[in-house]
């Protein structure tokens, strides 16, 4: 008997048991995946770091053929457990040329974005792996390529590139795109080209070349080696110290990663609410035969018995596919998400989505349990009294129909659902509003970065164009040749009928200190070259003016413990100079740490470490104008605006971010259309007796359909505004931070309001209508004649 | 004028592959202004004859007119308004949109149809609602929930929902089926009120006191109507025992 009770009900309930075990499926999926993905994302960047084998401190240097002074230092130096020195070659634009590319075949120039240099496979520290995690390998004749510089090219597996360095030039096919954990991420300023043993030292036989050296160092004392390695002042191109510094470098990773763990915790808390409601409305659908039930004699413990077999089974059958498609599901979302750093997946997989798909069928369960425990409260005849719902009717109506002397019947009907079932729209609303907020918070940032002020918070000044003639290198050493140039671009311009006036910004590494010069460390100073009067965004003070005057990021100010008015020391050349702070600023490269001095502060130019584009500004000319007549004039330079001069400086985030946004909007808008439709369904079979009795007293096919999507519409607009609402007070706390770790510590987060307001709330009420509306194309089946069979 | 005119009515319906002959060619006329009840056993096909000839379900051959209009010949869209402007159903089940009040369930087909628009419209809406519920004695449950009401005030505010739109026809259910005696009394009350207003009411019931109510008897068996019996008008006053006592004899003859 209890068994053919159970196998009628499979049976005759169909679509709300097919609609429950969806449900339990969805449930199962999504907790599987994102348990897994937030135990893959969490310390995903310290596995990267740890299986690469990133030493503790590294140090760039040039070597011209004379005594390698930092070798010697390392050597035999007690505070260093382990070191290595890896040889490299600097590259130009000239020394690589694309002899064969697949996407864009008439493209031979290289575009490189930061310093670039060649070296061979390593072997120890430092170590690179192929897009799938594998390690990289190369033979002779092959190259490896990090993926931003991959995709800056338009460069795939199989084409052909020509390294020249020196006299030797040699094309090498490209044989994989890697992940590079030191170098790999978009903001460190220096990327690598690899290739095999056997190559690189076919370039390193020729003699008189510069190497760029990369010493890697792993501590046994710190602070000693620290202490140390400050005091003897080596001139090196760049220093990093500790890990710490490389995974800040992976902020925008991590804020991938963070929005990952948002839409994994928003997933979790989704089949959570989901099953709750399945539950609770499945069995609200079997009160009246409960009743029944107990009115023939049927103790509570073999009633939920019933309900307790059944949903076992519902659940068991869910969980398993939910756990199958928890896989492909999670793999997609973090692959698609975390696409610089290797993560490691493939162990605890198997382990976590079992135990989560457990997890799913026990919650049912206890559901079930709980929501039968209900039985022991209420007598045989109340449960049949109380129809099929179990629901007791109180006055709900918060809308007075004869009140509404403009609206529409159907709609009034939808509102008044709506207000009158709070808690079951609540399920919708809550996921429709974490879907606005999950698209919005990543908008935000984009459009931040986007904006036309974001170049302030580089601590630069914005310009017309930006021109790359290929020289930076170059003009670090021969800073006239420079200023040739720059007389040159005016000198063009001039003769096209153009005023325009040439600028530049100039890094020195130069040892400074504020009270002890034992604690001298390198930083990277920025000075104006050439050019017009430019000013910059600060935050506190002035801008310097004389030549001993320096203003600094807050960020610097708080680590040095200085302020406007104290002192910085400069050491070059043996000579001390004072330069005073008038002034504090922001800036998001060297994650926040920045120094500008005066232009007319006299600085050794041996110093010189760097050198942003050159900057021109014509006078009368809009931004896109005076790029479209220097790329006329100067084919041979690579002219950008301002938006194509940020993604240089921070390489390609803007498009990491956006190709984020795609995915979470793809996401969201499946989320939205899977729920609503299972929703409207679940709904629509509860509500069969209404569209009945609606139909029969003269409502056509078309208002019932209104009147369903409607609700359903009613519920994404309150969500979606609450969502802008919510997200305008979110961002700062949540993006805010993110800004602040890149070193924009006082930002003004900006929101294109026709993307957030209009572009895309419309596509999601433009897809989530179309499902609604798919769904609520149901109404035509129920057959009027139901409505006399309605409990 | 005949309200309705029924010519060779056939259902069928199939059921686990089986043919199902429900109504067999089935004729008959109600005139406008008449109260027609239709009797007979379970399962004799009155409520499937009530679905037909209502256009709430379809027919499988024959033709049905409704004041004149053939129902076969509209599309769902011309069946919706005739339902919402011309036709007025009363059911068993008293069902009523949970989330409404009662008077928001009685002025809802108002609302909807063509005459429910503006706000000068709406408000003869709300008076004749008004003016319906003080007629059947429930004005003052207007603003209640549907739980809080009994069967028969709530049989009552469905009367007063299928008469908001001042329908032509009146289909009934078993109207009185889920009610007790002094409900039912009064329900049929009101539904003689309406009938002798002008509204012709077609209603399906298995009770001789209901059927001694209307104008005209049908008696349906085995999806065919074996025979009739008129009574006259009911005014009233007159006795219904003996109308009753008609009835009963006349339905033994039949076989009932």
């Amino acid at each position: 008997m209890f068994f053919r009770i159970l196998k009628k009900d499979l049976k005759r309930k169909k679509t709300m048991n097919v609609i429950l075990l969806l449900f339990i499926i969805l449930a199962a999926m999504f907790l599987s995946s994102s348990v897994d993905n937030l135990i893959a994302v969490n310390g995903a960047i310290d596995h990267f770091l740890e299986i690469s084998k990133t030493p503790d401190f590294f140090t760039i240097a040039l070597t011209e053929g004379k005594t390698d002074e930092i070798a010697e230092f390392l050597e035999d130096n007690e505070n260093v457990s382990e070191y290595e020195i890896i040889s490299t070659f600097n590259l130009i634009n000239e020394n690589v040329t694309i002899t064969k590319c697949q996407e864009e075949p008439e493209r031979t120039r290289y575009e490189r974005t930061n310093t670039l240099c060649l070296e061979a496979v390593p072997e120890n520290f430092m170590k690179v792996f192929q897009m799938d995690g594998s390690a990289l390998s190369l033979k002779s004749g092959e190259i490896a390529f990090t993926k931003l510089e991959a995709e800056q090219n338009h460069l795939q597996v199989g084409d052909k590139v020509s390294i020249k360095i020196g006299e030797l030039e040699r094309e090498f096919t490209i044989a994989a795109v890697v992940k590079d954990a030191v170098f790999g991420s978009s903001m460190m300023g220096f990327k690598r080209l690899l290739v095999s043993e056997e190559d690189f030292a076919k370039f390193a036989e020729q003699e008189d070349l510069v190497h760029t050296q990369i010493y890697n160092v792993n501590y046994a004392d710190e602070e000693k080696f620290k202490e140390q390695w400050q005091s003897r002042n080596f001139m090196v191109i760049s220093t990093i110290e500790g890990k710490n510094t490389i995974r800040m470098c992976y902020v925008m990773d991590m804020l991938i990663a963070a929005i990952l763990i948002i839409v994994s915790v928003c997933l979790i808390l989704l089949a959570f609410l989901v099953l709750r409601f399945t539950i609770v409305f499945t069995l609200q659908e079997d009160y009246k035969e409960i009743g029944i039930m107990k009115a023939i004699g049927i103790k509570d413990m073999g009633i939920k018995g019933l309900y307790l077999i059944k949903y076992l089974g519902v659940s068991i059958a869910g969980a398993v596919i939910g756990f199958l498609l928890g896989f492909p599901f999670g793999k997609i979302i973090l692959n698609q998400a975390i696409v610089n750093i290797v993560v490691d997946q493939a162990e605890q997989n198997f382990v976590i989505n079992l135990v989560c798909a457990a997890a799913v069928v026990l919650i049912v369960l206890l559901f079930c349990y709980l929501s039968t425990n209900k039985l022991k409260k209420i007598s045989a005849i109340e449960a049949i009294r109380n129809g099929s719902n179990g629901e007791r009717y109180r006055v709900k109506n918060h809308l007075k129909l004869w009140k509404r002397t403009k609206m529409k019947p159907y709609f009034y009907i939808a509102v008044n659902d709506i207000m009158s079932s709070l808690r079951r729209f609540g399920i919708l609303f809550v996921t429709f509003c974490l879907g606005t907020l999950l698209i919005l918070l990543p908008l935000s940032a984009t459009n931040t970065l986007k904006s036309d002020g974001i170049i302030g918070s580089f601590g630069l000044c914005p310009s017309d164009a930006y021109v790359d003639t290929g020289k930076g290198e170059t003009y670090t050493v021969d800073m006239d040749l420079m200023f040739r140039d720059m007389e040159e671009i005016e000198e063009k311009l001039r003769e096209n009928g153009m005023t325009a006036k040439t600028g530049a910004d100039m890094g020195y590494m130069i040892p400074c200190y504020t009270d002890d010069p034992e604690d001298s460390v390198t930083y990277y100073i920025l000075q104006a070259k050439g050019g017009w009067d430019r000013h910059y965004t600060l935050l506190s003070g002035n801008e310097p003016e004389l030549s001993n005057e320096i203003m600094i990021t807050e960020i610097t100010a708080k680590e040095l413990g200085v302020g406007i008015g104290d002192t910085i020391h400069f050491v070059t050349s043996g000579k001390t100079e004072e330069f005073i702070i008038t002034g504090t600023y922001q800036s998001m490269m060297n994650m926040g740490q920045g120094y500008r001095v005066s232009s007319s502060a006299r600085l050794d130019e041996k110093y010189a470490a760097g050198m942003l584009c050159l900057q021109v500004e014509i006078e009368g000319m809009e931004s896109e104008e005076a790029c479209e007549k220097l790329k006329e004039i100067f084919p041979e330079y690579k002219v950008m605006n301002v938006e194509g001069f940020l993604n240089i400086m921070i390489g390609g985030v803007i498009e990491q971010i956006n190709t984020m946004m795609i995915f979470i909007v793809g996401i969201v808008l499946v989320i939205n259309s899977l729920i609503t439709i299972l929703m409207m369904k679940t709904i629509m079979t509860k509500e069969r007796g209404d569209i009945a009795l609606l139909k029969s007293i003269g409502f056509t096919d078309h208002s019932l359909r209104a009147w369903q999507i409607s609700r359903t519409l009613l519920v994404l607009a309150a969500a979606v505004i609450t969502g802008t609402l919510l997200s305008n007070v979110l961002a700062p706390y949540t993006i805010g931070p993110i800004f602040a770790m890149m070193g924009a510590t006082s930002i003004e987060l900006k929101t294109n309001t026709m993307e957030a307001c209009v572009l895309f709330p419309l596509l999601l009420f433009a897809v989530t209508g179309v499902s609604a509306s798919i769904c609520a194309g149901g109404v035509k089946k129920v057959d009027l004649k139901e409505v006399n069979n309605i409990e | 004028m005949e309200s309705l005119k029924i010519r060779d009515l056939c259902k069928t319906y199939i059921i686990n592959k089986r043919q199902n002959n429900v109504l067999k060619n089935v004729n008959m006329e109600i005139k406008e202004g008449e109260m027609v009840a239709v009797m007979g056993p379970s399962g004799s096909g009155k409520s499937t004859l009530l679905y037909t000839v209502s256009g709430m379900d379809h027919i499988t051959a024959g033709r049905v007119d409704f004041f004149g209009k053939d129902l076969s010949s509209l599309n769902a869209k011309q069946m919706s308004d005739l339902r919402l402007d011309e036709m007025g159903f009363i059911f068993q089940q008293m069902y009523m949109l949970k989330n409404l009040s009662i008077y928001d369930n009685i002025i809802l087909p108002a609302y909807q149809s063509k005459r429910g628009k503006g706000r000068e419209n709406r408000k003869e809406i709300n008076d004749r609602a008004k003016e319906l519920m003080h007629k059947l004695g429930i004005s003052e449950i207007a603003e209640h929930d549907i739980n809080e009401v009994s069967g028969g005030q709530l049989q009552r505010a469905c009367i007063c929902r299928s008469l908001i739109n001042n329908p032509k026809m009146i289909f009934a259910d078993e109207p009185t089926g889920a009610l007790n005696q002094q409900n039912s009394k009064e329900v049929m009350k009101e539904l003689n009120r309406i009938n002798r207003e002008g509204t012709t009411v077609m209603l399906v019931t298995h009770d001789m006191k209901v059927a001694a109510k209307s104008d005209r008897v049908l008696y349906i068996e085995d999806g065919n109507i074996k025979g009739e019996f008129t009574l006259g008008k009911y005014t009233g006053k007159e006795e219904t025992r003996e109308r009753e006592r008609k009835i009963s004899n006349w339905l033994m003859e039949m076989g009932f």
